[in-house]
């Protein structure tokens, strides 16, 4: 397992290290699908307080858009008053796809909510809000390798 | 020991906003920022939270209805201030809309509550305050609820040992909001418009517990935040710095002849005020002042006002400038106050600690200004000119003079009466040439030279001639040779003097 770096471009080149390393381990898609899942959990709980429910699912809702051009597959968020971001659904899809396929979509989808973000707020902001996030992430697949 | 609270007070590190303040915010102070939207009152909060928030001292920024989180953050995080670091550390952002949308505002004083007593931050923001207040309108009269609301806050954060801001959209002053009067603290930002100028506006309604400095003060937001310009304070010079003025060595132009013209050079913390026509030589004069200033060591700042600052300046300022032995004060931004004039200039002086001052020229100075501030030039320039003397700042302006030849003026704004001394350019014409004459028009308590001289300008700078003896009529423009004309004299001292 890699150490983790504070800067994002690092961060999430170690997320999609984290998900092909998985595949490459033997993982499942429902595997994979769960870590993407914890990923966007983790991301959800961070920003929430900050820009609000309706802030993160217009966020998520505007990377599905933009990553359905590669993975059309991917399940739009669900419309509603109470709009939040449809983890589950993408749980559920991404554990319909090959593990690979699955781990793909997964970064992509990821990365595209950072760089929307990364344009909106900056680099420097980003990273100082999602940093926790990854650090939980990969230190929670670090201690997981390390489990005999 | 005394038994009375202490009120301590928070530098806001808002440049300028402490001095208007009155010497900071008071610590626990309960205070609302008021203003148009697009104002700045956003962009002030965060500067505050930002310079104040410590780990000792966190901050918590609620963000309820009306601007998105998002977009404040994307806008602000521009700012010099925003320090990302602060963010989840110091500074903590929390999102009310979801809360303020249900319309309850118990649901959103609850919301604020839980936080504060969680983290028990030690200065709270609610932007925008407005938003609470509408989201929670049920009809009847919207006060009510507002009242309560706010009056609960106010205790609530007072009580926790927070200072805290209300940020809002308050369009008038005058409808009674119960706000107003809760709030310890009112701080109004305006922006007015008059043709195509843009000038922002604050003003201090309300600070309790200290004397802030009334009226309207300008600001200008840059990349940096808020720059607040408190007026220029014109402090009256003692018996004892006149004295000593009075008894220092003269400043030397650097104009040979001319020291001598003006009864021995020009006495130290005087406003010398060169009036002449356009391409008569002020600037040059000016440039001769400050260069002798640097060869005797002194520092020096001028304030150009040129339509092509580059063309017109001399190479000798542009050395000076160079070297670091004169510092500039240029019209760079549009719409610019006398208050930021004179802060920027007042800025360079106390970075040069410069004795001499050129203002080049008051025509540049007046049409940089923006519409609204035209109509107090006079009254600026002349706290101004106050200021400076009162300092022991000797202060050289230029100023355009029309060719008029009818009537003896030395500057269209009658600056006159504020300056201490005047040197007087003009145009004559003597055998189908156009010559130029300088007379010392005015050194105050100094006898000084009567005589109008001619001079001419080549590479070196200003020559001062002789006295055109053998013609009159010099001031009409149009000279007659006297019927006996005598050899020219070459006595340059006043003979009073």
């Amino acid at each position: 397992m890699q150490a983790f770096d504070q800067s994002k471009e690092d961060a999430s080149s170690d997320i999609a290290a984290l998900l092909a390393g998985a595949v490459s381990d033997g993982a499942s898609a429902r595997q994979v699908a769960g870590m993407v899942a914890s990923a966007f959990r983790g991301i959800d709980q961070a920003l929430v307080p900050i820009i609000g429910q309706r802030g993160v699912a217009a966020l998520y809702k505007r990377s599905v858009h933009l990553a359905k051009r590669v993975h059309p597959w991917l399940p739009r968020p669900r419309e509603g008053v109470h709009p939040a971001m449809d983890v589950s659904a993408l749980t559920t899809e991404l554990a319909l796809q090959a593990p690979a396929a699955a781990a793909a979509a997964g970064d992509h989808l990821l990365q595209t909510f950072c760089e929307l973000l990364i344009g909106l707020i900056g680099s420097s902001l980003t990273d100082r809000l999602l940093r926790p996030v990854w650090a939980i992430l990969l230190s929670g697949a670090s201690a997981q390798e390390s489990t005999p | 020991m005394t038994s009375k609270a202490i009120i301590n007070r928070l530098a806001t590190g808002v440049p300028g906003l402490d001095e208007i303040l009155g010497g900071g915010l008071p610590e626990f102070s309960f205070n609302l920022i008021a203003g148009q939207p697009g104002c700045g009152k956003t962009t002030l909060a965060h500067q505050m939270m930002f310079a104040l928030a410590t780990l000792e001292r966190p901050a918590i920024y609620f963000t309820v209805l009306g601007e998105p989180p998002l977009k404040m953050l994307r806008y602000q995080q521009q700012f010099e201030f925003f320090d990302t670091a602060a963010v989840n550390r110091t500074i903590r952002f929390v999102n009310l809309s979801d809360d303020a949308m249900t319309g309850d505002l118990n649901l959103v004083l609850k919301r604020i509550t839980d936080e504060v007593t969680t983290h028990a931050p030690a200065l709270v923001f609610v932007d925008s305050f407005r938003s609470v207040v509408l989201a929670g309108e049920t009809g009847g009269n919207p006060h009510n609820g507002l009242q309560q609301f706010v009056q609960e806050l106010g205790m609530l954060m007072t009580s926790w040992q927070a200072t805290t801001f209300l940020i809002g959209e308050y369009f008038t002053e005058t409808d009674g909001n119960p706000v107003f009067t809760v709030s310890d603290g009112l701080i109004w930002l305006r922006q007015t418009v008059q043709r195509n100028s843009m000038v922002r506006k604050m003003e201090i309604v309300k600070m309790r517990g200290q004397s802030t400095l009334p009226g309207l003060h300008t600001f200008r937001i840059g990349a940096s935040g808020i720059d607040v310009f408190p007026p220029a304070r014109v402090d009256v010079p003692t018996a004892a710095s006149l004295n000593a003025l009075l008894h220092a060595p003269r400043l030397l132009m650097g104009v040979p002849g001319l020291d001598d013209m003006l009864g021995g050079g020009l006495p130290r913390g005087y406003s010398l005020l060169v009036a002449g026509p356009s391409g008569s030589g002020k600037s040059i004069l000016a440039a001769a002042f400050l260069a002798e200033g640097a060869r005797e060591g002194q520092t020096g700042v001028i304030a150009a006002f040129e339509q092509h600052p580059n063309r017109s300046r001399s190479r000798s300022v542009a050395d000076l400038i160079a070297s670091g032995r004169v510092g500039l004060v240029e019209n760079r931004a549009a719409d610019l106050s006398i208050d930021e004039i004179v802060y920027m200039l007042m800025r360079e002086i106390r970075r040069l600690d410069a004795t001499r001052v050129v203002i080049d020229s008051l025509s540049g100075f007046e049409l940089a200004l923006a519409p609204t501030f035209r109509e107090d030039f006079r009254e600026s320039l002349s706290n101004l000119v106050t200021s400076l003397a009162a300092a022991g700042i000797t202060v050289l302006m230029t100023s355009e003079l029309e060719d008029r030849y009818t009537d003896l003026r030395f500057s269209p704004y009658g600056t006159a009466f504020m300056t201490d001394a005047i040197i007087v350019q003009r145009y004559i014409e003597v055998d189908s040439r156009l010559r130029r004459v300088m007379a010392v028009v005015k050194v105050r308590a100094s006898a000084h030279s009567d005589q109008l001289r001619e001079f001419s300008i080549d590479a070196q700078g200003i020559h001062i001639g002789k006295m055109l003896t053998h013609h009159e009529g010099l001031l009409g423009g149009r000279p007659t040779g006297k019927p006996a004309a005598r050899p020219v004299g070459v006595a340059v001292t006043d003979p009073d003097g």
